[in-house]
């Protein structure tokens, strides 16, 4: 079976209009999504999330390489009645109201009349918006329109989800429901691509995450895979008599702390933890708490970032 | 097909039906039929002309200068405002949206020009005159002019910003509408002159066919034209309408819509 989504090597350069400097929004990416799954898309502003987004909505045409969706390469119409489609920050007719929204976005699916309706009814209420159905998207606020831009990306029953920054613009509880309701599309066997700058959204639910910075994927994998690749060092805590030197205990460690007869401490990754307890036992401490330190997605994307920022500048000192 | 161009359509139909610009033409348009009224009553025994003068120049000039304004607008309020990036996301073909969005502007433009049409009936009903064939045939020439002046405003707003395309159709609208007179201005001039003419009036629709009243002998008030020359007009103003869409298409389709 073709996964979900898959991309290879795409490319898009822009040329500046009138000094025709080409301006490269993607430079080779490669990823591919498996069917069932939640792909988180992260990367810092400019990085090229929405441009590889648009790209496989057919919104953009690619410079180079391909990307296909459930098997068909972009930009192509019978993919398209299989995916449903988030822009970022979306802009809708504001004179429509949900209502019409959902009734237009059913008619360019070619959904009948009844399904429609009654499909539109669940939506609105699903996406909470039951209460603004018959008001004009003029009046609502930026939530709401995520919200009503979420309904209609669900109008055509998609098998593929793809949602640039679902979660902009929401309060906590907006973006508890998002998280859940992208859940609740991957328990009902559909592919959720979504892109978002918040990092623990993305942790909390994806399945696989990639990391574009300057056009280029820097890492992709599970989060855990990513995480574990990358664990930082070992946190400590332990109860020590407070007159007992821990001179030799702290030695090379970091984050340390000594609150009363309470030593916190974080050993570096490659140091012999069983080692390090066994000492401390023999100072009379007690062991509270043992726990290695992996990092965050927020700290690896914020590494992988500065590093594709190094070694773009140094591209660019060369040339 | 149908049924996305026609969901295009409606909507495009409804957003331009939000403009408030076009009640004001409305209302001018009005104003100058009873301008017709109180000018007849001024006159001697020349009232029904002029009612018919300037009720069919009315529609003929504030129908295109309405479907210049509406193809200006309708089209690149849609890329500049990004609604387009939620509508062409969808299983819909580009070209799809564009034909969608001249049918929509079409539908606005007709009921206009049936309601200048109705406004200068009802100037005549008053005046003691009513509908004749003649006037049918000058309202339907009027008619397709209005859509063959809306397909060339998409043409140009699929590819330049309003401004630029407000003057290229302007000025394609008034060459069109004086081809006649240029070609009787340049064929004197000297060759090089006569050939830059000749080659822009190829590219211009002519759109002078769609008010022959006034030229030679053919006159809204007595010798007006016969239904095949209205026929031949239609399709020359169809066959241009088909020509300007399919380039917008073209040109619509090769975009990228960041």
């Amino acid at each position: 079976m073709d996964p979900a989504i898959d991309v290879s090597d795409l490319r898009k350069t822009y040329r500046t209009p009138f000094a025709r400097k080409k301006v490269e929004a993607l430079r080779g990416v490669t990823f591919t999504v498996e069917r069932g799954t939640i792909f988180g898309f992260v990367g810092p502003n400019g990085a090229g999330k929405t441009t590889t987004i648009r790209t496989l909505m057919g919104l953009i045409r690619p410079s180079g390489g391909t990307a296909k969706i459930l098997g068909h390469a972009i930009p192509s119409r019978a993919a398209r009645f299989k995916v449903g489609f988030l822009p970022e920050s979306p802009y809708f007719y504001d004179y429509l109201t949900v209502n019409e929204l959902m009734d237009l976005t059913g008619r360019l699916f070619g959904v009948p009349a009844a399904t429609r309706k009654q499909r539109a009814d669940k939506l609105i209420e699903r996406v909470g918006l039951g209460r603004a159905r018959s008001q004009s998207l003029k009046k609502f606020s930026k939530g709401m329109l995520q919200r009503a831009g979420l309904a209609q990306a669900l109008m055509n029953d998609p098998e593929v989800v793809v949602l640039d920054e679902p979660m902009s613009g929401l309060d906590p509880i907006g973006r508890k429901e998002v998280r859940d309701l992208i859940l609740e599309l991957r328990e009902q066997g559909k592919t959720v691509f979504f892109s978002s700058h918040i990092l623990t959204d993305i942790e909390a639910i994806a399945d696989r995450v990639a990391i574009i910075a300057r056009g280029a994927l820097t890492a992709q994998g599970t989060p855990a895979e990513l995480i574990q690749r990358s664990a930082l060092g070992t946190d400590i805590t332990v109860r020590i008599a407070a007159d007992v030197s821990i001179e030799e205990l702290v030695a090379g460690a970091s984050n340390v702390r000594r609150t009363g007869d309470q030593l916190s401490l974080t050993l570096p990754a490659d140091a012999d933890v069983d080692a390090w307890l066994a000492t401390s036992r023999a100072r009379g401490a007690k062991v509270i708490s043992v726990a290695p330190r992996h990092e965050t997605l927020e700290e690896l994307f914020l590494r992988r970032i500065a590093s594709a920022d190094a070694s773009s500048e140094a591209t660019e000192g060369r040339v | 097909m149908l049924g996305r161009i026609w969901a295009i359509a409606l909507n495009t139909f409804r957003e331009a039906a939000r403009i408030k610009v076009l009640y004001g033409v409305l209302v001018l348009v009005f104003g100058a039929n009873f301008l017709a009224l109180v000018l007849g009553q001024m006159s001697y025994h020349e009232d029904v002309r002029v009612a018919k003068d300037i009720g069919l120049a009315g529609m003929s000039l504030f129908g295109s200068l309405t479907a210049i304004l509406l193809g200006l607008f309708l089209l690149y309020n849609e890329v500049q405002k990004r609604t387009v990036h939620a509508i062409v996301s969808k299983p819909i073909e580009r070209w799809e949206f564009v034909v969608g969005k001249w049918l929509g502007m079409a539908l606005v433009l007709s009921v206009l020009v049936g309601l200048f049409a109705l406004a200068m009936v009802l100037m005549l009903v008053v005046q003691g005159a009513g509908m004749s064939d003649d006037l049918v045939k000058a309202t339907l020439l009027a008619w397709v002019e209005v859509l063959t002046v809306a397909a060339i405003a998409i043409f140009f707003s699929s590819f330049s910003t309003p401004f630029l395309a407000g003057i290229f159709s302007l000025a394609m609208w008034v060459i069109g509408r004086v081809t006649p007179e240029i070609e009787a201005a340049t064929r004197f001039a000297s060759t090089w002159i006569r050939i830059v003419a000749k080659v822009a009036l190829e590219i211009v629709p002519e759109i002078h066919l769609f008010s022959p009243s006034g030229r030679g002998d053919v006159s809204i008030h007595g010798n007006f034209v016969s239904w095949g020359y209205v026929a031949m007009a239609s399709l020359h103003g169809l066959g241009w309408i088909i020509g300007l869409l399919a380039l917008a298409c073209l040109l619509f389709q090769r975009r990228d819509f960041v």
